[in-house]
């Protein structure tokens, strides 16, 4: 948007030593007044937020230890002024965006219970809120080097085969030695380093996806099948979709994540939307996930109970409802305007009135501090990065850029959605992070790499590659990576 | 209502407020930029970037607007000429028909090839594909949103 109004897109004018030496070097400085603007807005909203939750505290009006707050607003400034240095044309609403849900994170894990979790990093033993720092900051790292070095997006239009294979190798990995928390097996350990691959794999699998559908559009739209009522496309081409869905149903019978599989199956049903323009698709895949679903409320006792508590909580109120219960308990207390940071949640001793509150139940807690309204701002701040990512696709220069842009914006957004949705229950309850927002190492590290991603493919000074020529990254590379990986493309392919 | 009371309130009240702010913000800028866009409806559909040319006319690096209807040969009466020799003067046709772009041989002596493979009939083509037109390599691009 106003990246192409004049007062941003101007070059800084040489007028100055270091901006000398910087364009000597080929660097050429361009602000981002708007990201600026924004920027401020939000660490001006957080702070409010900080002095709230402070002064409720020690009754008393003062903005508290604010360490870990300034820590963290120095930490998105430098990587404004980076982004400024180094000249990029990025999106400018994406950056705040993405800065003001993790600040509200960072507020939320100060304000809950600090003993809810505990983990030691480099000889110091850390609680929820600086941990959750340290998770913030490791993403937002992630993302600003994204942004700023991804100049090319070859390394992942070519190998899309090598990026499946690896995905469902993670997942298989994840099938044999993951270990089992919260009724799911989820995380994988590597020595000291833990972490939730399916996070991840979702990444891995927009990428295949977008690389797959570019290639094969033409063809995925054309019909030559009739099935009943439905126009389909030649049985070959179908073949991915079913392979889509045995994975989803695979994660779910294995992995007991109802949550992911959910969550792909939605994506690549939309992608494959946004791809051919075919209903009959969608129409099929709601069919298939009827089908699917209905077997596996048959087959599985922890789908029936996620459907049952959806259907009535109060049937088991101090068991399996007690979770979504005491959440709808606290929309109750918060009400429009919200008890306040830091006034609601009443807590037995340490124990936080709903269980999980700071993974799955982030959005229960905030909806009663922050009301009614906060919750619709945070959906707000969704929406937006839904419109953003929609409008980088749209305005991106071929179809793999476009599809790529649209799977990352939906991954963010469908997860979001489901579990709010979750949450208030509008649809049954599946455990799943809200992005930016829960607590949780692999899922602010993802989401980080997602948004950066993004603000890379936004960035109008990136060309796509021409056909048929090596990007620059692999060459780089080196030939042993390249030949491993041209030997996986073509045994898949 | 005591004053620490009423400025508690005030805090807790200006922290949404401060978020709507952001919103609001955005949703301004998205607003002047939705207007911008409809002002920009008239831009062409695609464009035509010169990869490679042999004889260097047109030359690379160029772009060419298209319309709904591109006839592209040697011939001046094309909607798009290429002067080069080993373009026919009636060469191929490069269409958008719904929202997708189709290419079409017009019986031209050297053939057109899409992405390395000669054209036969009707092809479908999307953005950023590359075509080969005599001696002149074209790739088919979004028009840039300015």
């Amino acid at each position: 948007m106003t990246s192409s109004s004049p007062s941003t897109s101007s070059n800084v004018r040489p007028w100055t030593g270091a901006a000398r030496a910087l364009y000597s070097v080929g660097i050429r400085p361009r602000f981002r007044w708007q990201e600026l603007g924004l920027l401020v807005v939000s660490a001006a909203a957080l702070a409010t937020g900080w002095a709230s939750l402070q002064s409720f505290r020690n009754e008393l009006l003062e903005l508290g230890e604010a360490g870990l707050l300034a820590t963290y607003l120095v930490i998105v400034f430098v990587i404004h002024v980076a982004f400024v240095i180094t000249g990029r044309r990025m999106d400018q609403v994406l950056f705040p965006t993405a800065a003001l849900l993790a600040g509200i994170s960072l507020l939320l894990m100060q304000r809950l219970p600090q003993d809810l979790v505990s983990q030691e990093i480099a000889g110091q033993q850390l609680s929820l809120g600086p941990l959750q720092l340290v998770w913030i900051a490791a993403g937002f790292v992630i993302l600003s080097a994204t942004a700023i070095f991804v100049r090319s997006d070859g390394w992942l239009r070519r190998y899309k085969y090598t990026w499946a294979a690896a995905g469902i190798g993670l997942l298989l990995l994840v099938f044999m030695f993951g270990e089992v928390t919260g009724g799911a097996r989820l995380t994988l350990r590597i020595g000291p380093l833990a972490g939730q691959p399916s996070e991840l794999l979702k990444v891995i699998l927009v990428v295949f996806l977008a690389g797959y559908l570019a290639e094969n559009r033409a063809m995925l739209s054309a019909s030559s099948t009739r099935v009943g009522p439905l126009n389909l496309p030649p049985i070959p081409y179908l073949l991915p979709m079913l392979a889509m869905w045995g994975i989803a149903l695979a994660i779910v019978i294995v992995q007991r994540d109802l949550g992911a599989a959910l969550l792909y199956f939605l994506v690549f049903l939309a992608l494959l939307y946004v791809a051919t323009r075919r209903a009959s698709y969608v129409v099929l895949g709601l069919l298939l996930f009827v089908g699917g679903g209905a077997v596996l409320y048959g087959m599985f006792p922890h789908v029936q109970d996620r459907i049952d508590i959806w259907i009535d909580p109060f049937a088991d109120p101090q068991g399996a409802g007690y979770q979504i219960i005491r959440a709808m308990y606290a929309y109750g207390r918060g009400g429009i305007l919200g008890t306040g940071l830091g006034a609601g949640l009443p807590q037995v001793g340490v124990i936080p009135s709903i269980p999980a509150i700071h993974t799955d139940f982030v959005f229960a807690a905030l909806a009663e501090e922050m009301g009614m309204l906060g919750a619709l701002g945070i959906l707000g701040l969704y929406a937006l990065i839904a419109q953003r990512g929609f409008r980088i696709a749209a305005s991106a220069a071929d179809d793999f850029r476009a599809l790529l842009a649209t799977g990352l914006t939906l991954v963010i957004v469908i997860q979001a959605a489901i579990i709010c949705g979750g949450n208030l229950r509008v649809v049954p309850l599946t455990g799943i992070t809200l992005p930016m927002i829960s607590y949780g190492g692999s899922s602010m590290l993802v989401n980080g790499a997602v948004i950066g991603l993004l603000l890379a493919l936004s960035d109008r000074g990136v060309e796509p590659p021409p056909p048929g020529t090596k990007p620059n990254v692999v060459r780089r590379l080196g030939r042993r990576a390249r030949g491993l990986g041209g030997r996986v493309e073509e045994a898949l392919s | 209502m005591d004053v620490f009371t009423l400025s508690l309130w005030l805090l807790r009240i200006g922290f949404v407020v401060l978020i709507y702010l952001f919103l609001f913000m955005v949703a301004r800028a998205m607003w002047h930029d939705l207007r911008a866009g409809v002002a920009g409806a008239g831009r062409p559909l695609g464009r035509l970037a010169v990869i490679a040319a042999q004889e260097g006319r047109p030359a690379p690096g160029t772009s060419l607007p298209l319309d709904a209807v591109n006839s592209i040969g040697r011939d001046v009466n094309n909607a798009i000429v290429i002067d080069d020799s080993f373009v026919s003067a009636e060469h191929a046709m490069l269409t958008f028909r719904g929202r997708a772009w189709y290419v079409e041989d017009r019986g031209s002596t050297n053939g057109t090839w899409l992405n390395g493979q000669r054209v036969e009939g009707l092809v479908p083509l999307g953005y950023g594909d590359e075509l080969q037109i005599g001696q002149v390599r074209l790739r088919l691009e979004r028009s840039r949103q300015e």
